[in-house]
């Protein structure tokens, strides 16, 4: 067994320090097996479950209103997306102005 | 028929003697009490005149043997067979219309404060043959007397809050419950605990009557933030690499949103609210909603043959959750405005007014199973919604089988990478 991981860990060496194939490929087997023993534990306890009142409740609503204002410009970022985006959290608090 | 509101139900009490209410008060304050106005009543009165003495009578033959019969959500005369229902309080109280209009909070009878000098047990006096009964209010709201089989009920809506205003009788079968309870755990065999799969007796479901506290409201919830809409995308060679780059305006962006929810349910009891981690109380709470609609006027015959819990949550204690799922409604009601942003948005600050409110409380039927599991100290939970059948649990794992799936699957996911790299070099 420690002769198979000492050969996988020496190919890894060889392949990083060379122009081969990507080697996070090599993550692929604790990522699964991560997932699979989430996936599962939440399937059988459900711990993530909760009413979805947002959905579920009879919620009558005006058209929203809003508006926006140009501040900034963004001219070269490496990052797909806003920081800290929250849009979709609708349960996670922000400061609350009273 | 008496009801005798009482913590120690076992001493025995001279019924002649006089009650001691203590010291007597000074001509100042006798006078003062003699003046003072009488106490506001509930805003909205949902005590059941008809059920004042406590025996609730069948209408035609006047047996008190009376119970709900599930398949139809009538109650039946066991003497008799006669069927009838409560009206529903949708109609009855006007629940449901104008909640555009509320202002302030209004509270109906059954979800006022809990008095604090309410004892779980009291003694009822039995109108048939003048035995007392002592029901322990925590877990029923009827009994039988012993002597006569007359069935005794807490009918006496004291605003006190410890009688319901509305009740939402079971409809699912015990048997149907069973069936339910054992194809939710039959899908979840393989990885459960061997102990849960040799004591799993889902036979053993038990149907319960959960407090709720029902909620009319309108709003109106305001949400300050930033937003970002990309303007440009393009990729730059990095030594042998590509690096994709992004340009973006970026926009202060705010919202608001008036709106009204109808039927906002939330639990009434403190043990049930917890979720977090430490219980699966959240199993219970899955299960939501109900079909309120439906709920009827209070009358403690739609309990007999299960047991209930006592609501132990104040409305005062219910307001910042109210107001935490208002923000919470707001903010899923002004998300679809937001598509132009396909950077996304991110909310910075958010402002709720509460225009007003209205409070029901009620009984809501469940069933539910409970397994508590030994070495870990948790009470496991599935839980069948009586009215519309959703069920939703939480089954002990087994950790070694658990550990052994994910070690297969990562050593053959290993294996496949290993492959392929081995085949690329």
């Amino acid at each position: 067994m420690s002769a198979l991981l000492d050969a996988v860990v020496l190919d890894v060496v060889v392949m990083a320090s060379s122009d081969g194939p990507p080697v996070w490929l090599l993550a692929a087997g604790p990522a699964g097996a991560v997932a699979t023993y989430w996936s599962l534990y939440r399937y059988y306890r459900n711990t993530d479950k909760s009413h979805a009142y947002e959905r579920d409740t009879l919620i009558e609503a005006q058209p929203v209103q809003g508006g926006r204002e140009k501040i900034d410009h963004i001219s070269k970022t490496r990052k797909s997306g806003i920081d800290g985006k929250n849009s979709g959290n609708h349960r996670t608090r922000v400061q609350r102005v009273r | 028929m008496t009801q005798d509101a009482t913590g120690d139900a076992h001493a025995p009490r001279d019924p002649d003697a006089p009650v001691f209410d203590g010291p007597p008060l000074s001509l100042e304050e006798e006078l003062a009490a003699a003046r003072a106005e009488p106490e506001p009543g509930p805003d909205i009165a949902t005590v059941n005149e008809s059920l004042a003495d406590g025996v609730n009578r069948c209408p035609r033959c006047g047996s008190t043997d009376v119970r709900l019969r599930g398949t139809t959500g009538m109650l039946i005369c066991l003497f008799c067979r006669h069927e009838w229902q409560e009206a529903r309080v949708e109609e009855e109280l006007g629940l449901g219309e104008g909640i555009d209009d509320l202002r302030g909070t209004v509270i109906a009878g059954g979800a006022q404060d809990i008095a604090a000098n309410t004892a779980d047990v009291i003694t009822l006096k039995c109108g048939g043959c003048g035995a007392e009964v002592v029901i322990d209010t925590a877990h029923a709201m009827n009994a039988r007397c012993h002597w006569c089989r007359h069935t005794l009920n807490v009918n006496q809506q004291l605003p006190n809050g410890a009688v319901p205003d509305a009740v939402l009788p079971f409809h699912l079968t015990h048997d149907e419950a069973v069936e339910k309870i054992r194809e939710f755990a039959s899908k979840r065999r393989l990885f459960a605990h061997p102990r849960f799969k040799s004591e799993f007796v889902p036979e053993n479901v038990l149907g319960v009557y959960l407090p709720y506290l029902v909620i009319d409201a309108n709003a109106h919830a305001r949400y300050d933030g930033v937003g970002e809409v990309q303007t440009r995308r393009w990729t730059e060679k990095s030594g042998d690499d590509t690096v994709t780059y992004y340009a973006a305006d970026v926009f202060r962006v705010d919202r608001s949103v008036d709106f009204t929810v109808d039927d906002l349910t939330v639990e009434g009891s403190a043990d049930r609210a917890s979720m977090d981690g430490s219980t699966t109380n959240n199993i219970v709470n899955t299960i939501l909603p109900f079909d309120t609609k439906n709920a009827v006027k209070w009358n403690a015959s739609y309990l007999v043959g299960f047991t209930s819990e006592k609501r132990d949550r104040d409305v005062s204690d219910l307001g910042p959750v109210l107001e935490d799922q208002l923000l919470s409604i707001g903010r899923s009601q002004v998300e679809q405005s937001l598509a132009e942003f396909d950077r996304g948005v991110r909310w910075e600050r958010e402002q709720l007014d509460v225009g007003g409110s209205r409070w029901v409380s009620m009984y809501l039927p469940v069933w539910l199973y409970s397994y508590y599991q030994e070495d870990t100290g948790m009470l496991h939970y599935i839980a069948v919604n009586a009215r519309t059948g959703e069920t939703m649990g939480s089954v002990p794992v087994s950790q070694w089988r658990l550990v052994l799936a994910a070690l297969t699957v990562g050593t053959f996911l290993e294996g496949i990478a290993g492959a392929l790299l081995v085949a690329w070099s």
